[in-house]
């Protein structure tokens, strides 16, 4: 048994406990295991920028998950199970219907799901030009910056439009509390005294996959979500708001401007390969010096976003003194089940 | 057992499991973690067509590594699905703003219970 076959049966093992489970905080830890479980497949797959990414990622939803809910299932949440509501339909309709209609589509998929050989005309295209194309060694941070930079653009954008949303769907109308002012939050000191030597160690490793984002594995998403890790861990240790978040959203809007100027200009235009072909010395400093470039711009922009979603989720949709509206009856049908 | 290339199957069974406990969730956060792991699932069906081909990772240090070209993965869908992680975590991230809008407004996720009170409150002012 190969090491991939059984971490792909813990993976599905990892579902049914999901499906099973039923108190709060236990499905999001389990969820933080399973995407784990899914970054090391993917290292296995041969695709450590992919791996990456999903560590982080499994990280921060973790994280945003349990600021979230914190505040309605209280900090002991394992005792708190889901609200166990009137029972609705049958037990036919609820189990046995959905059941036959996935194992049907499953079925259906299964059959015509093409088997054989693929096409390597595009991957043997690629892996042969991208080095005088684009530059670097990494194949994937030369296709996200150079063959299909516009994909890298709209995901830009998108990051931007969820920052916006995140504050526009919120309760409460207000973008940021006052600078200087405390989070009222009890750190236990053995994961504050734990973090202030971890975050040094962050911060570095997250400009090192920066930097490096075009000649190994990383690059400029992987290394900023590293960086806005840095951050929350600044928040856990000094427990202060002072850093300005309309600043930050600033940055994060002439970042983004730059990032497309600088695409625009170096791809699209081709100012790129005109200095390449002019110098042709020189060409590999031009390109990676537009890759280092991109990393950086696209490391800061993601830092900044997930810093400003973060810092929301903590100093805005956490508070207590806003106001609520409960009615008394879901109250109580809330408070007899914990 | 089992082929690199018939591996797949366990992502498109994930993708299924994932739909039925989407059906099946009674609880908004239930809902919003299945969503993700479909979206893992999908994934990592893209990753193993990346795989078929091979599983060294494609990062060029030496040109020697290409003589051996089929056994270097595909790097066109690693790079789209880089893509599709981030746009991900960005919907996630509104995702669990509205959970929080919810929790607000009604202090329950659980679907039935908000379909009680949301057929109340249309029941009291229609026009709203």
């Amino acid at each position: 048994m190969q090491i991939i076959e059984f971490l792909l049966l813990t993976w599905i093992i990892l579902a049914f406990i999901l499906l099973f489970e039923r108190r709060v905080y236990r499905n999001i830890i389990y969820f933080g295991i399973f995407s784990l479980i899914t970054s090391v497949c993917f290292l296995m797959l041969g695709s450590p920028d992919v791996a990456m990414a999903e560590a982080a990622i499994a990280v921060f939803s973790t994280i945003f998950f349990i600021i979230c809910i914190e505040r309605y299932y209280g900090k002991k949440g394992n005792k708190v199970e889901f609200i166990r509501a009137p029972k609705r339909g049958s037990w036919f309709t609820n189990i046995v219907l959905p059941l036959v209609f996935c194992i049907g589509l499953f079925a259906l998929f299964i059959t015509f799901m093409p088997v054989g050989d693929v096409s390597t005309y595009l991957k043997d295209l690629y892996l042969q030009y991208f080095a005088t194309d684009v530059g670097g060694e990494n194949a994937v941070a030369a296709i996200l910056l150079g063959y299909r930079v516009y994909d890298t653009l709209f995901e830009a954008l998108i990051l931007v439009i969820a920052v916006v949303a995140v504050a526009h769907m919120s309760w409460l109308d207000r973008m940021a509390v006052d600078d200087g002012r405390h989070s009222e939050i009890e750190n236990s000191s053995m994961a504050v005294f734990t973090v202030r030597i971890i975050s040094p160690i962050i911060l570095l490793f997250g400009t090192y996959l920066i930097l490096n984002g075009h000649i190994s594995a990383g690059g400029g998403f992987q290394g900023g979500v590293a960086i806005a890790t840095f951050f929350i861990c600044r928040y856990m240790i000094y427990d202060i708001y002072d850093i300005s978040v309309k600043k930050v959203i600033k940055l994060e809007e002439y970042v983004f401007v730059f990032i497309v100027v600088i695409a625009v200009f170096a791809v699209f235009v081709g100012s790129k390969a005109f200095l390449a072909y002019q110098f042709e010395y020189f060409a590999d400093a031009f390109n990676d010096t537009y890759l280092i470039i991109m990393n950086i711009l696209i490391g800061l922009k993601v830092a900044c976003g997930f810093f400003i979603i973060f810092y929301r989720y903590v100093a805005i949709e956490r508070r207590e003194d806003s106001p609520i509206e409960i009615s008394q009856r879901h109250q109580s049908s809330e408070d007899s089940h914990v | 057992m089992f082929n690199l290339e018939n591996l797949d199957i366990f992502a498109v069974f994930m993708f299924f499991l994932a739909l039925f406990g989407l059906i099946t969730a009674r609880n908004a956060i239930k809902s919003i973690v299945f969503t993700l792991v479909m979206q893992t699932a999908v994934i990592m069906f893209w990753l193993f067509l990346s795989a078929r081909t091979g599983t060294i990772p494609p990062i060029i240090y030496d040109q020697a590594i290409l003589y051996d070209i089929t056994a270097i993965a595909d790097p066109t869908p690693q790079a789209l699905m880089l893509t599709a992680i981030i746009i991900g975590i960005s919907v996630s991230a509104i995702k669990i703003t509205m959970l929080n809008y919810l929790f607000r407004k009604y202090s329950t996720a659980d679907w039935y219970l908000l379909h009680e009170m949301q057929a109340e409150e249309e029941a009291e002012n229609p026009y709203n």
